[in-house]
């Protein structure tokens, strides 16, 4: 079945894929992970934004134990969910009219630009690519690029082109 | 002990490079260039990322002194978990919106469904136009990211044609994902046609930066929308975290594979 060798098996590990390996998230260690990418989110929003960290913060701690209990369920739930869906659920989850706190939530979040926060994940993912990566871009040529760019334009307009239509359907 | 304290401060410049890429970044802004279709939007995202290449020492020598392989190794976990109170701060928006969300339950449902258009766009240009071989198969039935290259790797390995199709276009839309994200939703906004909250919940695709990318060009285009916008992006996002591995094992995979053995029947060969 698998026909996997050692070639791929570098590959993957180099690429940091398998998400089962979320099953086993060290909680504790990405809590002072994500401390530092929260401190650094602060500042981003702090320049992007001219909000102070201080007003930020009440707003980022929230965020922040979002995230660690976000986490905790990816690990000990008995089924599959990646962390980043968690994180969403229990994000809405808080900020849903009627739920007790909602409102105070969705007050001290709106001092955090959004973009902001996604400015220093991006900084590490220019940092994070690795000579193979660069090399696999390279190795796979000009024709890859163009069927890359089909494919982000596809998966983008056939979704847009389905929710229009039904987006007029239900009108 | 060296090694130790080599790796402690190879963490440390890291950090601290990256918050001076961010600072740099967000205080050259969000830049507009108005093209004859519509604006390019340039995102601080961009200049970021774009940093962070400029910098890697895979690129930049002097940087290696510092960067240790470790370091490097640290910045791809970190990935992830900086990437989280992006992902929380998206998950706010929804809550408030909650019952427009609901409103459009149908249409963002079935734009999940949508996502299939990269079979029906990237397909025939891979087989037919550039002629490739089974590379297609990896290349062209999802936009590849993560999970999707898991699924290539599970069933084909990632040495197998379909697995150099998959990682090249998971490693070339790693390179300009969030360029091409950035630029091409304000210029379809632009053409009048589509309502702009399609436009928006179709920015979930799956992956942080190309959703963080999408999203901040669209509401750099429409900043009154900015409420509706990203709710819908994060909720269209969230139902792909959910869906998208099925919808590529059950469907997108096997209809690619289908196709693929349509238009090339002389190379059919027995399920592996």
């Amino acid at each position: 079945m698998s026909n996997q060798t050692n070639t791929s098996a570098n590959y993957a590990e180099d690429l940091a894929l398998s998400p089962e390996d979320e099953r086993k998230i060290d909680v504790v260690g990405h809590a002072g992970l994500l401390l530092i990418a929260c401190a650094i989110g602060l500042v981003a929003n702090w320049v992007g934004t001219g909000t102070s960290p201080l007003t930020a913060l009440p707003g980022m701690a929230t965020l922040y134990i979002a995230c660690i209990v976000g986490l905790a369920l990816a690990r000990f739930v008995p089924f599959y969910l990646p962390g980043v869906a968690w994180v969403s659920l229990i994000a809405i989850l808080i900020t849903i009219p009627g739920v007790p706190g909602a409102a105070w939530v969705s007050e001290k979040v709106e001092h955090l630009n959004f973009l902001a926060l996604a400015t220093p994940a991006l900084a590490y993912g220019g940092l994070a690519l690795t000579a193979n990566e660069f090399a696999i871009a390279r190795r796979s040529g000009w024709k890859i690029v163009i069927v890359a760019i089909c494919v982000m334009v596809g998966t983008y307009m056939g979704s847009v082109v389905v929710a229009d239509l039904f987006l007029r359907l239900g009108q | 002990m060296t090694g130790k304290t080599g790796a402690a401060s190879g963490a440390l410049y890291l950090h601290i490079l990256v918050l001076a890429i961010v600072i740099v970044s967000e205080l050259i802004g969000i830049q507009r260039l108005p093209i004859g279709i519509g604006t390019v939007i340039f995102l601080p995202i961009l200049y970021a990322f774009a940093l962070g290449i400029v910098f890697n020492p895979a690129i930049f020598k002097a940087t290696g002194k510092f960067l240790s392989r470790d370091a490097v190794k640290l910045s791809g976990a970190m990935i992830t978990v900086a990437i989280m109170p992006f992902i929380a701060k998206f998950g706010t928006t929804v809550g408030p919106q909650i019952s427009k969300i609901i409103e459009a339950g149908p249409a963002l449902v079935l734009q999940e469904l949508g996502n299939l258009g990269t079979i029906i766009v990237a397909f025939p240009v891979a087989v037919f136009l550039l002629k490739m071989g089974r590379e297609a198969v990896g290349a062209t039935y999802s936009i590849d990211r993560e999970p999707n290259l898991a699924l290539i790797a599970d069933k084909y390995g990632l040495n197998s044609p379909e697995g150099a199709g998959a990682m090249g276009v998971y490693a070339t839309g790693t390179l300009i994902g969030t360029f091409v994200f950035a630029i091409m939703p304000p210029i379809i906004h632009g053409l009048g046609v589509f309502d702009v909250r399609a436009l928006a919940m179709s920015c979930g695709v799956g992956s942080g930066s190309m959703l963080a990318a999408c999203t901040g060009g669209l509401v750099a285009a429409v900043p009154d929308q900015k409420d509706i916008i990203l709710a819908l992006a994060a909720a269209s996002n969230i139902l792909t975290y959910a869906t998208g591995l099925y919808v590529g094992m059950f469907v997108a995979l096997p209809l690619t594979e289908w196709l693929y053995n349509k238009a090339r029947p002389s190379e059919r060969r027995t399920a592996a």
